[in-house]
């Protein structure tokens, strides 16, 4: 007999399990505690070290507004919904966003936060342009990404869709960044990449063997890191949220920047083939682990998920 | 026997605060004057309490005001609604088309879809249209029409996103058509609640014939209208009244009567949206619409104008 079982209940105790490793982070390493009362970056503290060559060193465990391990006000402010107390506005447009006291919510179910939370994901105007051609096949993506998203199933997230590093190494002629994985319902597989800063061109693309995530080669634009990626599959998506397929032609521009104990994130998609005109992320502030002992927990192991017996097309 | 006992204490707790909000309402009446939307049969409050308190109340009824537990435990409640789809059937009227004065406008069956967005403001209404009447009031091949809305500009395509990729269909400015197309964007139970909390003190709350009247200005390319959402029991908006304050043109009033709210979504979004739409202008009737289906989940929307629109505009 085939076994069906409602999800919602599943989704809510996989977003729990997607939370509780940064949590678990920032408690046993001394992390920074985000704060959610408001989805507001970060403010820079302190000098910004430099390495020997006089640029502005990357090295560290960074936390914080990067991704999607803290939930709703992370997720929020990655598409661009900047909340205080008692204000909201859209960060890519400016518009002002109606907000209600915290003391005045009504109680609500678990299902209820869950579908909240899926309005609140997916609430800003920060949206890329894709040929009108294929409008439909991105909103059929997104409609059924349950079993569509393609880092479901324990595969790489892919550039740029992984974000800000949890980890990066600095060197004279190379980065290393590291993005663990992510167990939960959002099962993607730990990746690393070795970023060549030594000026170096690209491989052309023809060349290539598409990846997840690519060919990448980092240079300094003033105090600004750009790494430059080519050579992508078309298998991934670029962003966390929203069914943004993309071509075998993606160019993402990265940028990093850091300005004290923060680092601010952003990435730039340029895809002539499905793109109308390229896209930049909404800037990601991260912020330094300031414990120098503190080291990157083990990722939760990734579990497939039998999505043929999913009974509903709510998003995770 | 507790919870006999909660309930009976609830069911008082709701009873003396049904009293005491029609008390506060007719604390309000000796200030009562009428509104550019009609008068008003009982209080009109400026009281901000007053205000917060029926838009909050709408905007909780159609799923608007939202917060998550999911991480975001200490975020306030925020307006979640930003794009949505409706998809609907019913009929539509052509304004000035009945063959003898005093007969109502030509009825068409038209299958409705609409495209919405509030954050840029924007929208696309496409609509096939039958004739519905005998062959002499008008031919039976049905009519596709695309008309799109965003911000300053108005164009009609000729399929959908027409005019931004070459060969991909044609898209004619519709310049004049601007405010029509944004009323309608604005004149939806969620529009009118968005305009009327970024409308401020200028938003007044008062009751007719037992209802809540909520009656504000709308502002930008439409700072000449006045609208009056008249709310149901449930705090769902029922009708909607727009009128110019020129008093020449008050042929121009247009209402909407909305009734049927449901999650019609086919993704559960616990956001709440009209089953049947019908629409007046002038007192004929324009539109009568059953809402087949809506996606509230801030679907993948997007309204990117032309260049050749944005050139006429600039003409």
């Amino acid at each position: 007999m085939t076994r069906h079982f409602r999800f919602s209940g599943t989704i809510v105790a996989a977003a729990l399990l997607c939370v509780l490793p940064a949590a678990a982070f920032a408690q046993n390493n001394g992390g920074p505690r985000m704060d959610h009362e408001n989805t507001l970056p970060p403010t820079p503290v302190g000098p910004t070290p430099r390495t020997a060559d006089g640029h502005p060193d990357l090295t560290g465990l960074w936390n914080g507004l990067a991704d999607n391990l803290l939930g709703v006000p992370n997720q929020m402010h990655n598409v661009g919904i900047e909340v205080g107390t008692d204000t909201a506005r859209d960060i890519h447009s400016g518009a002002q966003i109606a907000t209600w006291p915290l003391q005045s919510r009504t109680r609500q179910n678990n299902e209820q936060n869950e579908r909240a939370a899926t309005l609140l994901r997916r609430m800003g105007s920060n949206r890329p342009i894709y040929k009108p051609q294929y409008w439909q096949r991105v909103k059929d993506f997104d409609a059924n990404s349950n079993e569509e998203d393609p880092s479901n199933n324990c595969m790489p997230a892919g550039v740029p869709r992984m974000g800000v590093p949890s980890y990066i190494t600095q060197t004279p002629t190379y980065l290393i960044f590291i993005y663990p994985g992510q167990g939960g319902l959002i099962a993607t597989a730990t990746s690393y990449r070795m970023i060549p800063t030594d000026g170096r061109k690209h491989t052309n693309l023809e060349d290539l063997d598409g990846t997840w995530n690519g060919e990448a080669i980092g240079h300094w634009e003033g105090d600004t890191m750009v790494v430059d990626t080519i050579g992508f599959n078309s298998t991934s998506w670029f962003d966390q949220l929203g069914g943004y397929f993309h071509s075998e032609n993606m160019h993402v521009i990265e940028r990093l920047h850091r300005d004290g104990n923060t680092l601010t994130w952003t990435a730039t998609v340029e895809d002539p083939d499905v793109l109308l005109e390229p896209w930049t992320t909404t800037p990601r502030v991260a912020l330094l682990n300031p414990d120098p002992k503190a080291v990157l927990l083990e990722s939760l192991p990734c579990s497939e998920r039998d999505f043929a017996h999913v009974v509903t097309k709510e998003h995770h | 026997m507790r919870a006999i006992m909660i309930k009976v204490l609830a069911k008082r707790a709701t009873v003396i605060a049904a009293l005491l909000a029609l008390a506060f309402q007719a604390a309000g009446g000796q200030s009562a004057k009428p509104t550019a939307a009609g008068p008003a049969d009982d209080a009109t409050k400026s009281n901000p309490s007053a205000v917060e308190k029926t838009l909050k109340a709408a905007a909780e009824a159609v799923g608007l005001a939202r917060w998550s537990g999911v991480g975001g435990q200490h975020l306030p409640e925020v307006d979640v609604i930003n794009t949505m789809e409706v998809w609907g059937s019913g009929t539509t009227y052509g304004p000035g088309q009945s063959n003898k004065t005093g007969e109502p406008w030509t009825a068409y069956k038209t299958e409705y879809h609409a495209a919405l967005c509030y954050n840029p403001p924007a929208m696309r209404v496409e609509m096939t249209r039958t004739s519905s009447g005998p062959p002499a009031q008008g031919s039976a091949a049905p009519q596709h029409t695309i008309e799109v809305v965003r911000d300053k500009y108005a164009w009609d395509e000729s399929e959908i996103g027409a005019g931004l990729v070459p060969g991909k269909g044609t898209a004619t400015p519709a310049m004049a058509a601007v405010n029509n197309r944004l009323l309608q964007l604005w004149i939806l139970p969620y529009g009118v609640i968005k305009a009327a909390l970024a409308a401020g003190d200028k938003t007044k709350i008062s009751t007719e014939k037992g209802a809540t009247v909520i009656t504000f200005p709308l502002s930008g390319q439409l700072a000449d209208l006045m609208v009056k959402a008249t709310l149901d029991a449930q705090n769902e908006i029922s009708k909607v009244e727009t009128r110019t304050d020129n008093p020449a043109l008050t042929e121009m009033l247009t209402e909407t009567e909305y009734s049927d709210y449901a999650d019609h979504g086919e993704i559960a979004t616990d956001v709440k949206s009209p089953g049947h739409i019908v629409r007046k202008q002038g007192g004929h009737p324009v539109l009568d619409i059953q809402v087949k289906m809506v996606d509230a989940n801030n679907p993948y929307l997007v309204f990117p104008v032309p260049e050749n629109v944005k050139k006429t505009a600039a003409h």
